[in-house]
């Protein structure tokens, strides 16, 4: 699926997955992809979201307080009260398991991810779908930053919505941030 | 510490404790099977050094590790 994306969306995507490694949530989900099409600086989708004031440093904060994938995080409070160094143990953990190895989700289908991949939500495994689907109904050559931001966009609730709602940004404000930088 | 955690009046800490090292003990235990079962153990092997019976070990993991 990924060869039809565009350089940028493959960056974006690449970046999503840092970002979760980097929060150390176990899934790339929504809110970690809309943090990857934020950092493309230059993109449409990144743009659309400066124009707004959604720089990559608040949208992080955001997510990183968001309770969706966050749930699942290690109490590393708790277990420092029974004198377990958490970000120890996750060290020694990735040394040896990889990148994510200590947060990865564990209900993924098929083969355990290994060597410092982690899998995405069933949302966000949707919204490249979804993505995929408008590319190619629009006739398009590849899968642009803009196709992954309108699937994020268009999809019921979830969790990259919920970020951006608290954020104080609409999905049909971002919309028309978008239309203005997309090609006619 | 471990006593604090564990002696204290309000057991509300020493249960949050216990939760979030049984949730540690999970992942690492996930960790450890699949590396085995990649190593080529067998379920008996690693319930042996778990301490659990075989169909233990077995049901608790051999889902998730379909397909090492």
């Amino acid at each position: 699926m990924f060869e039809r994306f565009s350089v940028e969306a493959r960056q974006a995507v690449v970046a999503a997955q840092e970002e979760a490694l980097l929060l150390h949530h176990g899934f790339i989900g929504c809110e970690h992809l809309l943090l990857g099409l934020s950092a493309g600086t230059g993109t449409p989708a990144a743009a659309s979201l400066a124009a707004l004031g959604l720089d990559t440093g608040t949208l992080r904060q955001r997510v990183a307080e968001l309770a969706v994938t966050g749930d699942r995080a290690l109490d590393a409070g708790a277990l420092a009260t029974l004198g377990i160094d958490l970000d120890a143990v996750r060290q020694a953990a990735e040394a040896r398991f990889g990148r994510g190895a200590l947060d990865r989700g564990k209900d993924w289908r098929g083969r355990p991810c290994t060597g410092g991949h982690i899998p995405f939500t069933p949302r966000a495994k949707k919204t490249l779908e979804v993505a995929a689907k408008t590319a190619a109904k629009r006739h398009d050559h590849e899968i642009t930053t803009v196709h992954l931001l309108l699937g994020l966009l268009g999809q019921g609730d979830n969790a990259a919505l919920l970020v951006l709602k608290e954020a104080g940004a609409g999905p049909d404000a971002l919309r028309q941030e978008l239309a203005k930088r997309m090609a006619v | 510490m471990l006593a604090e955690a564990a002696s204290g009046r309000d057991p509300a800490q020493g249960l949050r404790a216990v939760r979030a090292l049984r949730e540690l003990t999970e992942r690492l235990e996930a960790l450890q099977v699949d590396s085995a079962r990649r190593q080529g153990w067998s379920w008996q092997e690693i319930a042996a050094q778990l301490g659990v019976s075989r169909q233990a070990a077995h049901k608790k993991h051999a889902r998730r590790v379909r397909g090492i």
